[in-house]
């Protein structure tokens, strides 16, 4: 039985192997190994893309990856960056091209972050090293003194009521 | 002060129902006015009619020489108890006046509310608010606000609906004692014995309809009835 | 003859509790938001235009609903506690009434106004925008109360009664008020577009954004969003004539 099957195995194998011909293309990451920042703030990730093979590759897309650590799930990047991906389009033999994200750190925790590269007709994305994103806490209470009205709004207006309904009372002389 | 109240061939209509079918009356200025007539009759809708607060859709109506479509004029010469007896239950008896009294443009309203309170007994009560009140206490005040502006016309539809009998008695003097001071009064009451008690003239309507007019003598002639209520069931029984 | 009117209902309001509880529900709808907007870990981090913008939605959409909801009971509490036929035995014109209610209701919005302009203080501090902020609400939201309650106005009088008067009201509000929640890609088409600009509220959080996300602070950079809310208003108007004339014409006895 097993024997039967090898033929078949090995044309699968083959043909695997030739299709999933990795992209002449690095992907590194060079902003610092680990990043942090408060809630709130903005942060940038610089990378670059490399095309280390002979001929020009077209219609390449790169796209930045974020995965909540804590969660242990991927991030979905709205209102973390304006542009999640970048078309470069096509990157000639020998050529860098650099990248940027500009990153809204919306929640606290922490975060890996990766740079993932495509291009038409590869199987294989290529991705870079994992950068360390840290997003530390914003302490946002009573900003802009909100609390003391947001407080003391509603127990003014009880205590006033209050006031009203006794003078009321006062003025309705009982039966 | 002739023919205050008149009404020529008046007529309205509730979808296919007729509630006022071409009545014709005439109140003479001082008179104390009865009117009867069955549940149903078109009493209510006459004095709502009489009082401008319903336009007739056909005939006219002058109350003081004025139509009734003057509201302005009328709502000065005029009071009412209507049929609809609602209070602002959170205002106190004096607050009530007061607010009517404003109204009315009424210049010392103090005074005024004051002396009305007294005149229907409310005097003692006119601070407590009046969702506290019985239902005799709210016609008293009803009546109290239907004097507001020392109306020459009064009309009263059911003016005693609830009161005990000292209530009914106080009721009665103090209608009695504004008709004796020239108040045209328009009596609307299902208390046969009231009316053959205090009013001039009386009218029974039936269906709409003006069944009988005239002095409780005449009525009993035309009828061959002593009673008031036998007067009444020989007009109203089709 | 009209201030009498105002002046009772507004009595009406402190005295019978019903005011002072919606007040209250007011303030603690605007602590909630504006703590909430400053707070919250992913929200606060807006843009401080942006809160002010969703601040004022809410003020405004929380002010409609008050002034919804009671502007509804003026007219038909009084057929429904038959103290209407007093009234109009009572020298005051049927426009007099009219007039007083629309105040009273009016009043309700200042009142709710003036407890919404700390958070408005608050949350705006910094921003350059306290203003405009604060100017623009009251024009938006005054001329949105005003219409609004020239069309529940108009509909007690059709209905004489308060859960009739409710429902309906409450219906035309929330259909105008549910484009607003859709999002941006919805309001592309032409349709849309045109639906958008015929809607008061639409106008009226479109005119927002301008003043607060886009900086346009200038009248003249907002009359495109105030005549759809004028027109709106003439209409609502027109409406109540209408329904007044209905009135005047069947009288206080319904057939």
């Amino acid at each position: 039985m097993r024997r039967n099957l090898l033929p078949l195995v090995l044309v699968a194998g083959i043909l695997y192997a030739q299709a999933s011909t990795p992209l002449p293309l690095v992907v590194s990451i060079r902003s610092e190994r680990a990043l942090s920042g408060v809630a709130g703030e903005y942060i940038t990730l610089e990378a670059e893309v490399v095309n280390v093979g002979t001929q020009p590759i077209n219609s390449v897309t790169t796209y930045l990856s974020l995965v909540d650590v804590g969660a242990r799930m991927p991030v979905d990047l709205e209102d973390w960056s304006a542009e999640k991906g970048l078309f470069i389009g096509t990157i000639t033999a020998g050529e860098t091209l650099p990248l940027v994200w500009k990153v809204h750190l919306i929640r606290s925790g922490d975060y890996t972050a990766s740079v993932v590269a495509e291009a038409d007709g590869a199987d294989l994305p290529v991705v870079s090293r994992v950068t360390y994103l840290k997003a530390l806490p914003k302490r946002n209470l009573n900003p802009g003194n909100v609390l003391p009205v947001a407080l003391g709004e509603p127990i003014l207006l009880v205590f006033g009521f209050l006031l009203l309904r006794f003078w009321r009372t006062r003025k309705l002389r009982p039966d | 002060m002739a023919g205050v109240i008149s009404a020529r061939a008046i007529s309205k209509s509730y979808g296919d129902r007729k509630a006022v079918d071409g009545l014709d009356l005439a109140v003479e200025g001082g008179a104390f006015f009865g009117f009867l007539g069955p549940n149903g009759a078109g009493k209510t809708t006459t004095i709502r009619m009489l009082t401008g607060v319903l336009r007739p859709d056909s005939g006219t109506i002058t109350i003081d020489g004025h139509d009734s479509r003057d509201r302005q004029h009328i709502a000065s010469v005029i009071g009412v108890v209507p049929e609809s007896r609602g209070f602002y239950d959170w205002m106190s008896g004096e607050e009530y006046l007061d607010f009517f009294a404003a109204l009315y443009r009424i210049g010392d309203r103090a005074r005024a509310v004051r002396q009305l309170l007294a005149d229907v007994g409310l005097a003692d009560r006119g601070g407590t608010a009046i969702g506290t009140y019985s239902r005799g206490m709210k016609q008293r005040l009803g009546l109290a606000r239907a004097l507001v502006n020392s109306p020459r016309v009064l009309f009263l539809d059911e003016p005693t609906l609830g009161l005990d009998p000292q209530g009914q008695e106080d009721v009665q003097q103090l209608l009695k004692r504004l008709n004796e001071g020239g108040v045209t009064v328009f009596y609307s009451s299902h208390l046969l014995h009231e009316v053959a008690h205090l009013c001039s003239v009386i009218a029974v309507i039936n269906r709409g309809r003006l069944a009988a007019v005239g002095t409780l003598a005449e009525l009993q002639r035309q009828t061959d009835s002593e009673d008031l209520r036998d007067i009444f069931m020989a007009l109203t029984n089709d | 003859m009209y201030r009498f009117i105002w002046l009772k209902d507004l009595k009406a309001a402190v005295h019978t509790w019903k005011g002072l509880v919606w007040l209250l529900v007011t303030a603690l709808i605007f602590s909630a938001a504006s703590y909430l907007f400053l707070t919250n870990r992913e929200l606060s981090l807006l843009d401080q235009t942006e809160m002010l913008w969703l601040l004022g939605k809410v003020i405004i959409g929380a002010a409609l609903l008050v002034t919804v909801i009671d502007a509804s009971s003026l007219i038909t509490a009084e057929f429904e506690n038959e103290t209407i036929e007093s009234l109009l035995l009572s020298p005051l014109s049927l426009g007099g009434l009219v007039l007083g209610k629309l105040l009273a209701a009016l009043t309700t919005w200042l009142v709710v106004y003036a407890a919404a302009a700390p958070y408005m203080v608050v949350t705006a501090a910094g921003s350059r925008l306290t203003g405009a902020f604060l100017v623009y609400v009251g024009l938006f939201g005054t001329l949105a109360v005003l219409g609004f309650t020239l069309l529940v106005l108009a509909v007690s009088f059709f209905y004489r009664s308060l859960r009739n008067t409710l429902t309906t009201s409450l219906v035309i509000l929330l259909a105008l008020a549910l484009p607003a929640l859709f999002s941006p890609v919805l309001k592309t088409s032409t349709l849309a577009r045109i639906a958008g600009v015929a809607n008061p509220l639409d106008s009226i959080f479109a005119g927002l954004d301008n003043v607060l996300v886009d900086y346009h602070t200038g009248l003249a950079a907002n009359l495109g969003f105030l005549v759809p809310v004028l027109v709106f208003c003439v209409l609502a108007l027109g409406f109540l004539m209408l329904s007044v004339r209905a009135f005047q014409r069947r009288g206080i006895a319904k057939d």
